[in-house]
């Protein structure tokens, strides 16, 4: 491990020089990850919870144009779109959200490979940050992933006091970024980043992913959903806020007689119309066949298709969701017996 | 950039009013280069786009046999197939594809194929039997079986009467009771009583059988009280789609994504999906 030790100063100098190149700087504050404009009002707080939205909206727009279209008498012309292909970096990003984008690519290059995901994801650098702090509705130790996982990261930072970090290289495309500020570090010293992580209060495990994953093969039918189904108001927040959801709509906008753009908006598997027929037919008409699959898709069928759970344990979710469903607690208690699983 | 969403134009050559509800399309793309290269399977679908108002799914109907053109069939029911029947002749519509899977005819060789349709299910058997009819020497005995609520229902007519006129096929036509007119030469009846009186030996015999679920529910257990095999019944599952590509996630029934591992699945293989479609 290529370890190495900035001081903040030094750091900021190089968020100057990114922003100075006219690249994407983000940094995590309560609501979302924004851009940064100036480098002074940065703030790496470890001890802060996640925002409430991750930065999966700078890979993956809630909505986007996939192409516009001119219509004439007869004919329909077709012009393709151009992704800006500007370098994001992202500074400070949660272990939780870090790996969110490497979960998510699996999905988009399934066979046909989305370029619209892969040309910013290609651009993005993910500079993480140690996470020192978690609610009652954090569970990322349970989903493999932990306030110390680097998995994801192309740089990882940990604070080894209020002006220095740790900075530890992890990827290529890592070592690239920081090669040219090389003058900034300095040698580090493992064991003294390895104290500090090791000493992190981890949240506790709340369930064992695997025994999740046999319970929901065997319990596709069970009288469980019914009781989270007859909560849920089916609102999709939980969708919204998740680093790694990832289902989308596709629809045309007309913006004149002639002409319009199609567009490629989020989605959310909790709404009723998600999966409605034009006949009027829909396979998940109720909220608890919904529920159902969202719990499905995120522990079960994904990890059947490409060996990984669609969850990083973020728990925004559930800190979010206006009636208080926990999907920490409900995976958790999915083998117990009460009725429901509230 | 690929970029795996943008539709090839094609213009609308014919529109053929099969019913008071449905209609086909034959399509040419405009792209000439595009238009000889295009090639799929009997079974396929794609995405037909109605510039302005979006994208819809259907199968390709008509047989990868024929190199000049496609078609596609369409009853009127939401936005976009009310969106392309406002559509002329000589119109531009976007194609997409083809995606899925498709019929394993190569398999069917040297055997005999009972075809099974109910009301818009036709189309992508119409495909298949067309495919098969232009290769009739490597099939052994062909059944077609096809029912509609009423005589006006029933699509695709030119062709059934050039079925119902070859020797070398069965076809059976068939309308609900209550659907016939005074003029009706073929049965009256639902599908699966119809099938009962018609079906070929089960022996070396693929079926093919699409159509309404209701029509699916009440004619698989004719079917295996006549000796057909579960894993020797092919059809399809039609769910709702945005992609196409696997992507949009909400075509999937449990690990099933219908637009990839589908549309085209054995009975054998649907029983074991979980009952969500």
């Amino acid at each position: 491990m290529d370890e190495k030790i900035i001081s903040r100063d030094d750091l900021l100098k190089i968020c100057q020089d990114v922003i100075e190149k006219g690249n994407t700087l983000l940094t995590p504050g309560a609501a979302d990850y924004s851009v940064v404009k100036d480098v002074s009002k940065i703030d790496l707080d470890a001890s802060a919870l996640p925002s409430k939205i991750s930065y999966k909206s700078y890979v993956f727009p809630r909505t986007e144009p996939v192409l516009y279209y001119k219509r004439s008498k007869n004919d329909v012309q077709l012009i393709d779109v151009n992704i800006d292909s500007k370098k994001i970096v992202i500074l400070g990003a949660k272990p939780c959200d870090a790996n969110s984008l490497n979960i998510m690519k699996h999905l988009f290059n399934w066979d046909y490979s989305d370029d619209f995901f892969n040309m910013r994801a290609k651009n993005f650098i993910v500079i993480g940050l140690m996470c020192s702090q978690f609610d009652e509705y954090c569970f990322c130790t349970s989903v493999g992933s932990s306030p110390v996982s680097e998995k994801g990261s192309d740089i990882f930072l940990i604070p080894l006091d209020a002006n220095t970090y740790a900075l530890k290289i992890i990827t290529d495309k890592g070592k690239e970024f920081i090669s040219p500020y090389n003058g900034h570090l300095k040698s580090g010293d493992e064991n003294r980043s390895k104290r500090i992580t090791e000493n992190v209060k981890l949240p506790e495990t709340a369930f064992d992913s695997s025994e999740v994953y046999e319970w929901l093969g065997e319990n596709f039918e069970s009288p469980k959903w019914e009781g989270v189904g007859n909560l849920c108001l089916s609102c999709a927040q939980c969708a919204f806020v998740c680093p790694v959801c990832h289902c989308f709509d596709i629809m045309d906008e007309d913006y004149s007689y002639t002409e319009g753009r199609r567009m490629k908006n989020w989605d959310g598997c909790q709404f009723g119309n998600f999966t409605l027929h034009a006949s009027g037919h829909n396979p998940r008409d109720i909220q608890s066949k919904r529920y159902r699959q969202r719990v499905n898709h995120k522990f079960r069928y994904y990890v059947n298709k490409f060996g990984e759970i669609l969850c990083t344990g973020c728990g925004r979710c559930s800190r979010g969701c206006p009636v208080s469903i926990d999907i920490k607690e409900i995976v958790s208690n999915c083998k117990n017996d009460q009725k429901e699983l509230k | 950039m690929n970029n795996i969403y943008m539709p090839y134009t094609a213009e609308i050559k014919e529109i053929i009013d099969e019913s008071p509800d449905t209609r086909t399309f034959r399509l040419r793309f405009r792209d000439a280069d595009r238009a000889d290269r295009f090639e799929f399977k009997a079974g396929q679908f794609a995405e037909y786009s109605a510039f302005g108002d979006g994208e819809t799914t259907f199968c390709i109907a008509s047989s990868p046999t024929q190199k000049d053109f496609i078609e596609c069939s369409f009853k009127v029911y939401g936005k976009v197939t009310q969106s392309l029947r406002r559509l002329n002749k000589g119109d531009t519509i976007g194609i997409r594809g083809p995606y899925g899977n498709w019929f394993p005819l190569e398999e069917f060789k040297r055997k005999n194929i009972l075809f099974i349709a109910g009301g818009i299910g036709i189309a992508p058997v119409r495909c298949v039997i067309n495919n098969v009819l232009d290769l009739r020497d490597e099939y052994k005995n062909i059944t077609i079986i096809y029912g509609a609520r009423s005589v006006s229902d029933l699509i695709y007519k030119q062709e059934i009467k050039e079925w119902k006129s070859r020797k070398d096929i069965k076809t059976v036509i068939t309308v609900d009771p209550g659907g016939e007119t005074a003029s009706w030469d073929g049965e009256v009846g639902f599908v699966p009583a119809v099938l009962k009186k018609n079906a070929p030996e089960s022996e070396n015999t693929v079926v093919i059988l699409c159509g309404p679920p209701v029509m699916i529910k009440f004619t698989m257990p004719v079917l295996t009280g006549l000796g057909f095999k579960d894993e020797f019944v092919y059809t399809t599952l039609e769910n709702r789609m945005k992609c196409g590509l696997g992507k949009c996630g909400r075509c999937n029934i449990g690990n099933v994504y219908v637009c990839k591992d589908g549309p085209v699945f054995t009975y054998a293989e649907i029983k074991k999906l979980p009952q969500e479609f």
